[in-house]
């Protein structure tokens, strides 16, 4: 069983369907990319597994298990959500004291976490005075509070400068080598791209792609045909019959992971005459794009 | 519930709130009490009774409640609470009891400060002081008033969640509300959650005329457990209901 399944999962706000019929899995000891743009569903996707909003079908579990029925649901789940706050009176070590004794953890797991995300001398200030990195540093350290199985995190980069965006790579790549399953929700593919092994692709609420990097996007500058037929319905039937994935673009069509000459092999056994056929790079960004259709999409 | 029990009292002792609050309802009882045993020519054991009776520790208590609750959606701490006590209902319980304990202690403090300034006062001015009995028994009335004011604000908080709203909403019922009512219907308002079943559990006289009896002190523990329930149970449908986004 893996340690997070969405099964189905559907979130319907009045008349807005956030998310719709969204199925994945995500494995222990890989960092998995949950992407998409503003407003494709990852938030709710997020806060529906952790109990926070009512999935209207479906489900999302740990384990099997729902979020609310672990028992101790902070060592074996700790997550980082976007609007994270933290009362402005309130010391970071008092903060996280609060958290131990509610997860029933011992108090010298405070003093650990703070030091893994570097607010030791920072522990014993005011959190309202706190930076946003500093912010999202103490989130991450309520997070892996309880040495928890899967860590989510839901755009952590969100308002990082350049170090700490680094910074935020090397702990996902850190948590997942140390066996953890991380779920990591971001809108902008190039600031994760470096840390995931697989992702998640939504766009409008829906599933998009799911698998490796490379299977779903293909690699960095990976090879892409482009070709136009005289019939190019013709064409994606046939090469979609041969098992290849084709996207649609102006008048071309697109292979990702398929050669020119592969391609012309598929048309010529389906009979389509072909009028231009070229080989392309593109890059995870244009692959990313063309994957969730959102033009606006950095 | 033990665990999120003292994870509330932690919370509470690691702000500067409740020590504020404190701080001031001592000072603004003091400063009644004070100026009531100095300035006053006559003054009965009865008078003095009823005057460590009426502080402010009820008001102050309730406004603790209401803001450590709205204070979860104000602060916008309320998801990081539910996510690590999932259980919504368990998380309203352990804070309704937090803060019942929260206003026995503060009432503690503020009660026995104010009878040992009222009694040294008295004394020094040959005025009858209150039996050793009598304190005792204004004593627990008042932890006993704490303790569910301390609870009905939070009850109160959870349902209104806008801290403002909340504030000036208590502060309405206690100050312009319930005192008409105890003019216009007294019969009503001793049921009142703010000053009406209070005076009653405290058996004090607060508002309206002397033929108005207030509520016997069991009947109003139990109408103050009743407003309890009631936000309670209102509170906890809607925190249980309601998605948060």
């Amino acid at each position: 069983m893996a340690p997070v399944e969405v099964r189905d999962l559907s979130k319907r706000f009045g008349s807005v369907l956030a998310v719709s019929n969204l199925s994945f899995d995500i494995q222990a000891g890989r960092v998995t990319g949950f992407l998409g743009p503003n407003g494709a569903g990852k938030s709710t996707t997020l806060r529906a597994l952790l109990g926070l909003v009512r999935p209207t079908a479906g489900t999302a579990t740990f384990g099997g298990k729902r979020y609310e029925e672990l028992d101790r649901p902070s060592t074996k789940v700790g997550a980082v959500l976007e609007d994270a706050s933290f009362h402005p009176g309130r010391t970071a070590r008092n903060h996280l004291r609060v958290l131990a004794v509610t997860g029933e953890h011992p108090f010298d797991r405070v003093d650990t976490v703070l030091a893994d995300v570097g607010l030791t001398e920072a522990a014993d200030r005011r959190v309202g005075g706190y930076s946003m990195g500093m912010r999202q540093r103490l989130g991450i350290a309520a997070a892996l509070l309880g040495d928890p199985e899967v860590l989510i995190l839901d755009e952590p980069t969100n308002g990082l400068d350049p170090p700490g965006i680094v910074w935020m790579r090397d702990l996902l790549r850190a948590q997942s080598a140390h066996g953890r399953a991380v779920l990591v929700s971001s809108h902008l593919l190039a600031e994760v791209a470096q840390s995931v092994d697989d992702v998640v692709v939504v766009s409008r609420g829906e599933l998009r792609g799911h698998g490796t990097l490379e299977s779903v996007l293909g690699g960095d500058e990976g090879l892409v045909t482009a070709v136009r037929a005289q019939d190019n319905t013709r064409l994606a039937r046939a090469l979609e019959a041969a098992g290849h994935r084709v996207q649609p673009s102006g008048g071309a069509l697109l292979v990702p992971g398929v050669s020119p000459e592969e391609v012309g092999v598929v048309a010529g056994d389906a009979g389509v005459y072909l009028a231009a056929l070229a080989p392309q790079t593109r890059s995870l960004e244009q692959a990313f794009l063309a994957l969730t259709g959102d033009a606006t999409a950095p | 519930m033990t665990s999120l029990l003292r994870a509330e009292l932690l919370k509470l002792r690691t702000t500067r709130t409740f020590v504020a609050l404190v701080g001031v309802t001592l000072a603004l009882s003091l400063l009644v009490v004070v100026l009531s045993t100095l300035l006053s020519n006559a003054f009965a054991p009865g008078d003095a009774q009823d005057l460590f009776s009426a502080d402010f520790t009820g008001l102050f208590i309730m406004l603790l409640g209401v803001i450590g609750m709205a204070g979860e959606w104000r602060h916008r701490t309320i998801t990081g609470t539910v996510l690590a006590a999932p259980d919504r209902l368990r998380l309203m319980t352990a804070k309704m009891l937090a803060y019942a304990a929260a206003g026995v202690v503060l009432s503690l403090i503020v009660t026995v400060t104010i009878m040992l300034v009222g009694t040294i006062i008295l004394s020094s001015r040959d005025f009858d002081t209150v039996a050793f009995s009598d304190l005792l028994d204004v004593l627990w009335r008042n932890l006993l008033v704490a303790a569910l004011v301390g609870a009905l604000g939070v009850g109160i908080g959870a349902l209104v969640r806008n801290q403002v709203v909340a504030i000036i909403g208590v502060l309405i019922l206690g100050f312009v509300v319930e005192p008409a009512l105890f003019g216009l219907a007294p019969d009503v308002a001793k049921y009142g959650p703010t000053q009406g079943a209070p005076a009653g559990i405290q058996d004090i006289q607060f508002f309206g005329d002397e033929g108005t009896d207030t509520l016997a002190p069991g009947v109003a523990t139990l109408v103050m457990l009743g407003w309890i329930a009631l936000f309670f149970a209102a509170a906890g449908v809607r925190l249980r209901s309601r998605d948060l986004v």
